[in-house]
């Protein structure tokens, strides 16, 4: 893919339009510029009152931009269209952008328990009156977050663009990843919160760690769907949604005139709601294979796999 | 079976670092030192890396098709390079976060020599598992030669004296994925030895053969992201060792009794009581002639600074491996293959009229599947041009082929380049690359009128032949010229 070439502030102005003309996309940027801000805001408030809670706390900030970043990337980039050495185009990007995204959920719940033990064992004497309000303010942030996004699901993007662009179910991976991450940094605010105060009113210091922990076995489990299906379909696992309907479409394949017999079949899921099988026929030699070819593609059709290759092979008598 | 040799590396490794984590965890509590207790965490990193790359070996070795994973699990060794690449790189994040603090507050390491001993230790096992998965690494080329005997993949410009060959092999697809050099030498005269068998049993395609080609090109992936792990845990422990040993030497530390300044701790730290001692001190006013200090203050940034090159170094390296697996995972055209030139061949082929909807795409490793729709002049022609067309890719390296054939209607003489079997509703938005083709939308229920050239449908003729028994439409009746590409 050879773009012309064109200055750095062309393409930037070129992407900035891709991504205002999507819902999604949209949704995403926003968030990430609001994300960022406090974020930045967060960090210089910390070095100006010397505070090393804040400071962390903002640096974990912006590992949750990364993976919003990861997401407005995909959603970009998906929609571009393909070319020589991406010959199916590049739609697969959510589901590897999901799965990225999940990858560094697990790392961060993983970090956030080390961290939970490392306090437990040790107390340090963290200041918590600063870190109150700031967290208070993230957790409203992150609560627009997923109003934001948890509606923003319909975004209609094949309304009158041009039909190459994928449906709206190509945006449900990135949105669920982007959405479980807000979760996560939710849960985040919420604990630091609850730890502050119990630790206020009753004293408690082991609050802290317990709610750390906690917190991160909460995100361990919630980010296990995501990627049991990213994985899937990395794996090119036949697809889950086709598991009933393809035997059925098989004896239907088999009871065809001329049809002996349907080999190596192999199905799989390019990207959400895009399936693509091959398979291979055995025919008598006399059959029509034009007739063969088309009613099989009707059939397929039928249970939801629009791109089919079928290939004959004529059985020697 | 040549798998055999990394279940045992990684197996050793595992238990080796395992231990080692559990010893780093124990001494760290007796001298309860967080440094200590930091870095085995990532030890523990460590571990969980092998562990991934282990299940991906594992899973991997099931090459056979299962009901729901009709193509086997092959794939899993490029997800465990994956992972791992992401989590080297999430890893790298930690340390810059954790190096960004003790530049704000620094500490001093206190009992430096326990934690100089330890982190030899730690550098001993990380520079055995270097060895270990490096070795392997460049064996894994010795190899691929004496099996391989058709990895022909069709390298630009380069062609060698086989008549059949690029080229590429896999060899030389591993030098593309591991960079490893060294070994370009062993490639070439095995590569031409090889070759002349090769016409031979390049017809059959020798499904033993392929098999060690595979195996060994996509664990290279693996073990590269462990290799890689390995590597940044080596540098982690020769950190330690350094800032530990120069500690010792050069730190004049505060000794409880002697009434010094710590000069390089800001007053936030809260678990150094010598700074409140001697601020106590200083106010109440008894003015020393010998003030000590402890110094110099450089040695504490000294473990910061030295993480950050680290990190960059590990960015650097880990990003090729990144960046590879994910390609592979977004279905790329393998590199050693020209679409361009693949497409222009096969229209040379005789009985070919056109080709459509060409994917090439590479499962993992050496194994190359395409599919395509390919056009021919009527049913009796087709197993020959089947035959050749399937010939063509097998020189190419690609055995795992599905071609569907498009035959000619005697009115769609002109129309080559259209495609005659693509769905009749509103698909567009559900194909995944609908770049070259127009196709005809008759878009039921959603009316969309979609750009296309004005073909007309099967339809018709079609929902009558819905029922089973049906007589063979002479040509005469189809009208339908949508082009559909043939994959064969």
């Amino acid at each position: 893919y050879k773009p012309a070439k064109f200055n750095l502030l062309v393409k930037l102005s070129g992407w900035f339009r891709s991504i205002l003309s999507d819902k999604t996309s949209r949704n995403l940027f926003f968030f990430l510029c609001l994300n960022l801000s406090f974020a930045f805001v967060e960090l210089s408030y910390g070095i100006w009152s010397n505070s090393l809670g804040l400071i962390s706390d903002s640096f974990h900030m912006f590992f949750d931009c990364t993976a919003l970043l990861a997401g407005l990337a995909a959603s970009v980039i998906s929609r571009w269209r393909s070319n020589d050495s991406f010959s199916y185009g590049y739609v697969r990007a959510e589901v590897l952008a999901g799965f990225v995204n999940g990858l560094f959920l697990i790392f961060t719940a993983f970090f956030i328990f080390s961290e939970g033990v490392e306090r437990a064992l040790e107390p340090p004497n963290v200041n918590h009156d600063r870190l109150l309000p700031v967290s208070i303010a993230g957790l409203l942030v992150n609560l627009v977050g997923i109003f934001v996004f948890q509606h923003g699901g319909h975004g209609h993007s094949h309304g009158g663009e041009d039909q190459l662009t994928p449906g709206k179910g190509a945006s449900k991976q990135i949105l669920q990843g982007v959405l479980l991450h807000i979760i996560a940094d939710t849960l985040g605010s919420v604990g630091v919160i609850i730890s502050a105060l119990l630790m206020q009113r009753y004293d408690l210091m082991i609050a802290d760690p317990i709610c750390s922990m906690l917190i991160s076995l909460l995100i361990g489990v919630s980010v296990v769907p995501l990627l049991k299906e990213s994985i899937g379909i990395l794996m090119q696992r036949t697809p889950p949604s086709l598991d009933q309907k393809l035997p059925e479409s098989y004896q239907r394949v088999q009871q065809l005139q001329g049809v002996y017999n349907l080999q190596d079949p192999h199905f799989w899921t390019l990207c959400t709601d895009v399936y693509i099988g091959t398979l291979k026929l055995l025919v008598a030699p006399d059959a029509d294979t034009r007739w063969i070819l088309s009613q099989t593609h009707n059939i397929f059709t039928q249970a939801g796999v629009r791109q089919l290759y079928v290939q004959i092979e004529t059985a020697s008598m | 079976m040549a798998c055999e040799p990394n279940r045992v590396r990684l197996l050793c490794m595992l238990s080796l670092t395992f231990v080692f984590f559990i010893v780093e965890v124990v001494v760290s509590r007796m001298t309860s030192s967080l440094s200590m207790l930091s870095d085995s965490f990532h030890m523990l990193s460590d571990v969980i890396a092998l562990i991934v790359a282990l299940v991906a070996v594992r899973f991997a070795e099931k090459t056979h098709a299962t009901d729901k994973n009709t193509f086997g699990w092959i794939r899993a060794e490029v997800m465990g390079a994956l992972v791992n690449a992401i989590f080297l790189t999430a890893l790298c994040f930690t340390i810059v976060l954790e190096a960004v603090e003790r530049f704000t507050e620094p500490h001093a390491i206190e009992s430096p020599l326990v934690v100089a001993g330890v982190g030899a230790g730690g550098l001993l096992i990380n520079l055995l598992g270097l060895c270990l998965f490096h070795g392997h690494a460049g064996s894994g080329h010795g190899h691929s030669h004496g099996g391989h005997s058709h990895g022909n993949k069709n390298k630009r410009g380069k062609n060698s004296q086989c008549e059949n060959s690029g080229n590429g092999s896999s060899g030389e697809e591993t030098n593309n994925l591991v960079g490893n050099h060294n070994s370009q030498g062993d490639v070439r005269p095995q590569n031409e030895i090889s070759c002349k068998d090769s016409t031979d049993v390049q017809m059959n395609g020798n499904p033993h053969f392929e098999d060690m080609d595979h195996d060994l090109d996509t664990s290279q992936l693996n073990m590269r992201g462990v290799f890689l792990h390995v590597l940044g845990d080596a540098l982690g422990s020769v950190i330690v060792v350094v800032t530990a040993i120069i500690f010792t030497f050069v730190w004049q530390p505060c000794i409880e009794g002697e009434t010094c300044m710590n000069p390089c701790i800001n007053s936030h730290s809260t678990d150094h009581q010598h700074v409140n001692h001697t601020l106590v001190d200083l106010l109440e006013g008894p003015t020393m002639s010998a003030m000590k200090f402890a110094g110099p203050c450089w040695v504490l940034y000294l473990d910061p600074t030295l993480c950050i090159i680290m990190v960059c170094i590990l960015l650097y390296t880990t990003y090729p491996l990144l960046k590879e697996s994910a390609l592979i995972l977004l279905q790329t055209v393998p590199k050693q293959i020209n679409m361009h030139r693949l497409n222009e061949r096969l229209l040379t082929l005789e009985g070919v009229l056109a080709i459509h909807e060409l994917h090439i795409w590479q499962l993992a490793g050496s194994r190359i599947i395409a599919t395509a729709h390919i056009k021919c002049h009527d049913p009796t022609s087709y197993m020959e041009v089947a035959k050749r067309i399937k010939d063509f890719f097998h020189n190419e390296g690609i055995h795992a082929t599905t071609i569907q054939p498009e035959f000619v209607t005697f009115s769609s003489e002109s129309r080559d380049s259209l495609c005659e079997l693509s769905c009749r509703t509103q698909c567009a938005p559900k194909l995944c690359c609908g770049s070259a083709d127009k196709k005809d939308m008759k878009a039921i229920g959603d009316g969309k009128a979609a750009a296309a050239s004005a073909l007309e449908v099967i339809s018709e003729t079609l929902e009558q032949a819905a029922g089973d028994q049906v007589p063979p439409l002479s040509d005469a009746e189809i009208t339908v010229t949508r082009e559909v590409e043939s994959s064969l």
